[in-house]
């Protein structure tokens, strides 16, 4: 049956392109980035939203920041190396993050007139239990982080990634991370220790 | 070189472990994952809502401001087709069927904001799992999303497995039929069956299979298997294809 016979039928609108004969090489093809693209949201939705929150995208634009991310990743579905999508994503993830904060940050000046919130009590069972609160601290100490340390801090911690892996994934040597890793951690304990000054209970 | 010890296993105090354990916890909106395969047109039921929005040109968005809708909805809207389209072999077919209304939806631009372009230079360029051929046969119209059922199946199927292997068995049972063995491509077809029971191509091979069985005259197991792969993918592309098998 051909595409004509088809568009009398109705079953083919008019200017619909023909159907192919046989199943070709280049509908497998297509099919096949489809799969993949699929296994890339599957595999790595959490990750990207958790990177992209972690690296000061705000609660509210996290959804809208992950389709972002992936719509990158569609359009450069053949740029990705088998085996370099997780860093791929990092990648497409930490940058759009930093627009947010760049964004959210000229946003907190031009509100700063706001008086600063009073932080108290913070090693409280309520306190430390309190997700929502250590959140917004955890935003309030990554966002003062410089932007190279903060990437590497949140694959460690966060992440769990060995050096190794963060190395791969920032694209920097290990020596690198380490010594990133230091001064990151230095960073976070003191910004903790001053947030909560008098609470460094174990 | 020693690898470095994390934070919250070397003597973390109370607060530190609190706001860690803060960041690690953090988990997405429950339909996130929802709406990115929908904005991807990867989404099970967006068969037909690609097909709707490929016959709705994408004028009607453009009129509308950005600022008036939310992103989620404008990429819902907009790049379900421009999304798809990025693949670059879809984008070498629309190139060369230029008209028609699947060129007129996917020649808007993709609504991504530019700020996100430069942070791939640095990547890698090898292939994806498959090379594009040139377009000189004609693609179905909508680069359409896998229908629920299997969609669901090969979610689950198992991604360690490349799909540049799949792919390959595929080919060659392609190949074959290509060059007039059926008998070779249905063998292929079965090895490719034993070895991927979970396959992520599934249904491509039983659209060649049917193909196969047409050509080697089981025209009648070729119509109860094209009857079996409609009753179960209703809105797949490869459906078209094996309407056209059935009116044989």
């Amino acid at each position: 049956m051909t595409s004509a016979v088809l568009i009398e039928t109705g079953a083919l609108e008019p200017g619909a392109p023909a159907i192919p004969d046989r199943l070709d090489r280049a509908t497998v093809a297509r099919r096949a980035r489809e799969v993949r693209l699929r296994e890339l949201v599957d595999q790595y939705v959490d990750f990207v939203a958790r990177v992209l929150r972690n690296s000061g995208t705000p609660e509210s634009e996290i959804d809208d920041e992950v389709q972002r991310t992936f719509i990158v990743a569609a359009r450069r579905l053949d740029d990705i190396r088998p085996g370099a999508e997780k860093s791929f994503l990092f990648r497409v993830a930490f940058n759009q993050a930093a627009h947010a904060r760049r964004t959210a940050a000229r946003r907190r000046e031009v509100a700063a007139d706001q008086a600063p919130e009073q932080v108290e009590h913070l090693a409280t069972p309520e306190a430390l239990t309190d997700q929502k609160r250590m959140r917004e601290l955890l935003d309030r100490i990554l966002d003062d982080m410089d932007e190279t340390l903060r990437a590497v801090f949140v694959l460690h911690e966060f992440e769990e990634m060995t050096a190794a892996e963060i190395a791969d994934v920032v694209g920097i040597p290990r020596g690198t991370v380490a010594s990133r890793l230091r001064r990151a951690r230095s960073e976070f304990r003191a910004r903790v220790a001053a947030l909560g000054s008098g609470e460094t209970e174990r | 070189m020693k690898e470095p010890m994390r934070l919250r296993d070397e003597g973390a105090t109370a607060l530190e472990r609190a706001l860690l354990d803060a960041g690690s916890a953090y988990r997405g909106s429950p339909s996130a994952r929802a709406k990115t395969l929908g904005t991807l047109g990867l989404a099970g039921s967006a068969g037909l809502f690609a097909a709707a929005t490929a016959r709705a040109p994408l004028a009607s968005a453009g009129k509308l401001s950005l600022g008036k809708l939310s992103l989620t909805k404008f990429l819902a809207g907009a790049a379900i087709c421009g999304a798809v389209a990025a693949v670059p072999g879809y984008r070498a077919w629309n190139a060369h069927h230029g008209s028609g209304y699947a060129g007129r939806a996917v020649t808007s631009p993709i609504p991504v904001p530019p700020r996100t372009e430069p942070i791939v230079t640095q990547l890698g360029t090898g292939t994806a799992v498959a090379e594009a051929p040139a377009p000189s046969v004609a693609a179905p119209a909508v680069a359409a999303p896998l229908p629920g059922p299997v969609a669901h199946r090969r979610a689950a199927g198992d991604a360690t497995v490349p799909l540049s292997r799949e792919l390959a068995s595929i080919d060659a049972a392609r190949t074959a039929l290509a060059r007039g063995d059926a008998a070779g491509a249905i063998a292929r077809l079965n090895r490719y069956a034993r070895a991927y029971p979970r396959g992520r191509l599934d249904m491509e091979a039983e659209v060649l299979r049917i193909d196969a069985l047409v050509e080697s005259g089981r025209t009648d197991q070729a119509r109860a298997r094209a009857r079996e792969f409609l009753r179960r993918h209703p809105n797949s592309v490869l459906g078209a294809h094996v309407r056209t098998r059935l009116g044989d």
